[in-house]
């Protein structure tokens, strides 16, 4: 069972060293039972506590990073079943197949279109993020080749080799052996000698099964046979199969701390239909997936499959964000009106909406208030009269509109006077408090 | 268990224009009753106040101070007035309390006023950026800001660990995990870290009628946790601690007397502690 | 260690509800799991799509949207009998968007015709919505649930400010009812209850948690609409045991990434694919958080999304 933060805190030295990083035994004992640091950081723990605390601190399923340098992918670590009870961790990561039979202008062509992936999309930037050089061709040259080409034209990208014959593997896995690749598969029958190859060339091991129980006698021997890092396959490829598997496998690694079974998943999602493939691969995203295996990245399937991953993997305690600037809503003039709110995401979303219902044209001021609601902004110090005074003069606002009046949310009415005072020349008006009063409001105004 | 009370808040209408007007009448009224109904610290929430604050907080400490021989809780994000109002306020009757320092570095300079005037300090839970997620978060950050307090030179006894209430109407699961951090903090320290709650933001935005039996009940389960002091209407408290038997017969599973009562506790305590959905509507399903 | 799967059991269910006549009638929900859980109870219906066609021709609907039904689009009749015999329809969902005030602001009487046309025109099960303008809608809605009385629709939506006339009208007329509430899952049970306490069934609720389209707060909607799956199977709330509506096509056919050209945004690829593909994903992940029954646009989207229902039950 786990621990809480003040049993582990008893294990700690109390010296209060700082040498973990933390100022002090209690606060790194904290992040320890939020199972947010690693107890290797305290160099001073006793033996004796290192082996009460290693059990019960590691996290259900097991963290593992893929691949090597900027690109690398950081898998596991998930705490949770549903993502409003706590943030889903780490999201998971896209593989595009490149099977060997390709000649090699094909190989290079998806290695090209992997490299040039990259999109950003509200500050982040998202990617195809791995490839999975598949032996199809049964032959061990032809893979070798294959992985040859890869390693030269994605030299970056982590990379999953995907054979069942361990001298095929061995051949290909060796180009990688610095930049933790995964080796996918291990099966019954050649556990030993996929395990001996991951082990010397510091790969992660992708174990294939027929069903959970399988999986889980499997995952137990490879740990045996000395690797710890491996990604799980329980053979499900059916929709239907894959939410009842994944969902297995997170519960009892959750709800149960069910080792065998603790270990990122890797989902093939590979069809003919792309369109079928990505709502598959979207239920892979939805439903604890860690590596998502594709046949094809089109640019308008990446995009869906990333925006869709961005969703499900934000925060749901920290408030979803616009970018601070002024929006434009419909066609405005230089006397449109001229509204400000926070950049809530929510409040953006549902101000202009508003405003759009009420086919007014508009300049929306939105504010940087750290994702806070207006009179939670207010109330915190981020929206307050010399802080939205200090950004309407920045904005420039001034030359692109006639009369320089901003219309304030009802709820910090009181905020208004003191606007007018650090923004000589401006006439504050009081708007509504609640959003769907803004079309009525609008429209007196311009009738 | 301190009662801090609430009622002098910016927020309130009549509050706030009295403090415009500095009508020294209204505030002295609402400070005086708080008194007389068992308050044993006065909240002065004067919001963010960019402008004038400084004065803003010496008048309230020294208008309320006039008529009430209480502390007073500082209550503004505003660190030039909460120091003009440390500086005027009479220590005879009890140390002020900030409110409040958190783990946001804006916050971080409130632990200097609070040593250097030897002030008591709330500790909020809170980071920048996003709300804790639980118990186990908000007692991490409840230890950085002990381990600053330390570092500032501000005791732990000094220190009031704030969870943050939040709205049961929109953020229902935090009721319950607000009970768990208070239990967590005192476990933190020896002697055990005080704590406090802003009690009545558990039942805001929702009904009138509703909202005196969510913050009773609530109080009473924050006090079989733990709880050291609330920011709360004195009157309200008092009526909850004469209906702690009822809420602890439930507890204990035995039938009350009183069936209606029963139910009202019953369905409070399962919106509380998460077992069914808050709606408006509650009492009456 | 050998492995034993963690099976739930539910306490509660989600109602079936029946709409349509005859042999055309349509029944979703009743299922006693969470989506495509059959591995740990019973999914007895599957998810209901609706195709939705308007009473005013689709001019707001960007371009690859209005494409799929040149020809039919400017007659509401002809639009529903093209989407029941042509694609095949299992049900339509007909907004009268030109009820709206800013829009044609067609009157009552107009709504009923074009209602009763359609109504004569197909057999199929037929949602009927009005504009979503609180004030407007309980005039225009309280005229056509009366003409298309013992029909077994569904009309929508009520809200929080115009609920009762709604609801009364629904009642009288042997209708179904979607409640809607914006993007609250308080409110959303609040809603159901205060429909409940007039007298109205509470399983011929269906509850609309407000929708979202992928990229644009999809996280939202598909967090409300599992918790409220939640909540009416583990806490047995009968208040929160209607079936869900996700109103897919109206929230994804006005975002950039469903309007935007490919000349405009190469790097965003083909503007048709990625409108569909946009449709479809946002229809999948609702369904997978708890949606019943969608309301969407795109024949391919939609043919998408049976696809994948296909495989997922
Ligand atoms: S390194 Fe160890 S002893 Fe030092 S402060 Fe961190 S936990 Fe305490």
């Amino acid at each position: 069972m786990a621990l809480s933060g003040v049993e582990i805190f008893k294990l700690l030295p109390k010296t209060n060293c700082k040498k973990c990083g933390h100022p002090t035994c209690l606060a790194f004992a904290m992040k320890l039972a939020q199972r947010q640091a690693s107890l290797d950081s305290c160099p001073d723990v006793s033996e004796e506590a290192k082996k009460i605390l290693g059990e019960a601190s590691a996290p259900p399923v097991r963290p593992i990073t893929f691949g090597a340098g900027d690109k690398a992918v950081k898998m596991g670590e998930e705490t949770v079943l549903f993502r409003h009870d706590k943030k889903f961790v780490n999201p998971c990561a896209f593989a595009i197949e490149v099977k060997d039979t390709l000649s090699e202008a094909e190989v290079s062509g998806l290695c090209e279109q992997v490299v040039s992936s990259e999109i950003d999309r509200v500050g982040q930037k998202l990617r195809i993020d791995s490839i999975m050089i598949t032996n199809a061709s049964g032959d061990a040259a032809k893979l070798e080749a294959a992985a040859k080409i890869v390693a030269a034209k994605a030299p970056a990208v982590p990379v999953i080799i995907n054979t069942e014959n361990p001298q095929a593997a061995e051949a290909a896995i060796k180009l990688f052996a610095d930049k933790r690749p995964v080796l996918y598969g291990a099966n019954a029958s050649n556990a030993e000698a996929m395990a001996a190859i991951a082990k010397n060339n510091k790969a992660i091991l992708g174990v294939v099964a027929n069903g959970l129980e399988e999986l889980s006698a499997l995952t137990e021997k490879v740990k045996g046979l000395g690797v710890e890092d491996m990604v799980i396959d329980s053979g499900a490829r059916k929709a239907k199969d894959i939410i009842e598997h994944n969902t297995l496998i997170r519960r009892a690694a959750v709800k149960k701390n069910f080792k065998p079974l603790g270990y990122p998943v890797i989902n093939f999602m590979q069809r003919e239909d792309s369109l079928h493939e990505m709502l598959l691969a979207g239920v892979g995203i939805t439903k604890y997936a860690s590596i998502i295996v594709l046949s094809s990245i089109e640019k308008w399937k990446n995009l869906v499959l990333f925006t869709l991953r961005q969703n499900i993997y934000t925060d749901p305690q920290v408030p979803m964000q616009v970018e601070q600037k002024i929006y434009n809503i419909g066609e405005p003039k230089p006397e449109s009106p001229f509204l400000i709110t926070t950049n809530f995401s929510l409040t953006y979303f549902i101000v202009s909406g508003e405003i759009e219902n009420s086919k007014v044209p508009c300049r929306l001021a939105v504010m940087d208030c750290e994702g806070l609601s207006v009179l939670t902004a207010w109330a915190a110090g981020k929206f307050t009269a010399s802080k939205i005074a200090q950004f309407i003069t920045e904005s420039g606002i001034e030359k692109e509109i006639a009369t320089k009046e901003l219309i304030l949310p009802g709820y910090v009415a009181i905020l208004s006077g003191s606007i007018e005072d650090k923004l000589p020349g401006w006439k504050v008006t009081v708007g509504p408090r609640e959003a769907n009063a803004l079309p009525a409001f609008l429209k007196t105004r311009t009738a | 268990m301190l009662i801090i009370g609430e009622k002098l808040s910016i927020i309130a209408k009549r509050v706030r224009e009295a403090m415009m007007k500095k009508d020294k009448g209204p505030i002295q009224e609402i400070a005086t009753r708080q008194w007389k109904e068992g308050s044993g610290m006065i909240d002065a929430n004067i919001g963010p106040a960019e402008d004038g604050g400084e004065d803003l907080m010496q008048w309230m400490v020294t208008t309320i101070q006039e008529v009430v021989p209480l502390p007073i809780c500082l209550d503004t994000t505003n660190a030039s007035a909460l120091e003009a109002g440390l500086k005027v306020h009479n220590n005879e009757w009890g140390r002020p309390l900030i409110n409040s320092t958190s783990n946001d570095p804006e916050r971080f300079p409130i632990l200097e006023l609070a040593a250097k005037y030897n002030s008591q300090v709330i500790g909020l839970t809170v980071g920048k950026g996003g709300l804790p997620a639980d118990a186990e978060e908000r007692a991490g950050i409840a230890a950085e800001i002990m381990a600053r307090a330390m570092e500032y030179g501000v005791p732990l006894e000094d220190i009031y660990l704030d969870p943050l209430v939040l709205q049961i109407a929109t953020s229902q699961d935090h009721a319950v995990k607000v009970i768990e951090a208070i239990k967590m903090f005192q476990e933190m320290n020896d002697p055990p870290m005080k704590t406090v709650v802003g009690l009545s933001n558990i039942s805001n935005g929702c009904p009138k009628h509703v909202r005196p039996i969510l913050n009773k009940y609530y109080f009473l389960m924050l006090m079989n946790a733990g709880l050291t002091s609330a920011i709360a209407d004195a009157h309200e408290m008092a009526e909850a601690l004469n209906e702690k038997k009822l809420l602890d017969d439930v507890l204990a599973g035995k039938e009350i007397d009183d069936a209606a009562k029963m139910k009202e506790i019953k369905k409070t305590l399962d919106v509380i502690m998460g077992n069914t959905l808050y709606a408006h509507s509650y009492l009456e399903m | 260690m050998a492995f034993t799967p963690t099976k739930e059991t539910y306490a509660g269910k989600v109602y079936a509800v029946t709409i349509g006549t005859g042999d055309r009638a349509v029944t979703f929900g009743g299922e006693n799991v969470l989506p495509f859980h059959s591995f740990e109870g019973t999914t007895p219906n599957r998810p209901l799509i609706a195709f939705e066609i308007q009473d005013v021709p689709p001019s707001d609907w960007p371009e690859n949207a209005q494409k799929a039904f040149e020809g039919v689009s400017d007659d509401p009749v002809k639009w529903a009998k093209y989407c029941q015999d042509e694609l095949k329809a299992r049900a339509i969902a007909l907004r009268l968007v030109g009820t709206h005030p800013d829009r044609e602001n067609r009157s009552p009487e107009d709504a009923v015709k074009t209602v009763k046309d359609v109504l004569a025109a197909v057999s199929i099960p037929v949602i009927i919505l009005g504009s979503n303008h609180a004030e407007k809608d309980t005039s225009i809605l309280v005229a056509v649930a009366e003409a298309a009385k013992d029909r077994n629709c569904i009309i929508g939506k009520a809200q929080e400010a115009n609920y009762k006339t709604i609801a009364a009208a629904a009642m009288a007329n042997n209708h179904k009812l979607i409640a809607m509430s914006e993007l609250d899952i308080n409110l959303s049970k609040q809603l159901n209850i205060l429909i409940t306490q007039m007298g109205f069934d509470k399983e011929r609720v269906i509850t609309d948690p407000m929708c979202s389209a992928l990229g644009y707060g999809l996280e939202y909607t598909y967090s409300v609409m599992e918790r409220i799956r939640l909540a009416a199977l583990t806490q047995n709330d009968v208040t929160m045991q209607q079936p869900l509506l996700g109103d897919v096509g109206m929230y994804v056919w006005k975002v950039k990434e469903t309007t935007a050209s490919e000349a405009d945004l190469p790097q965003w690829g083909s503007a048709e694919e990625r409108g569909i593909a946009w449709e479809a994903e946002t229809a999948t992940a609702l369904l997978i958080s708890g949606a019943e029954l969608l309301i969407m646009r795109h024949p391919k989207a939609v043919a998408a999304v049976e696809k994948i229902i296909e495989e997922l039950i």
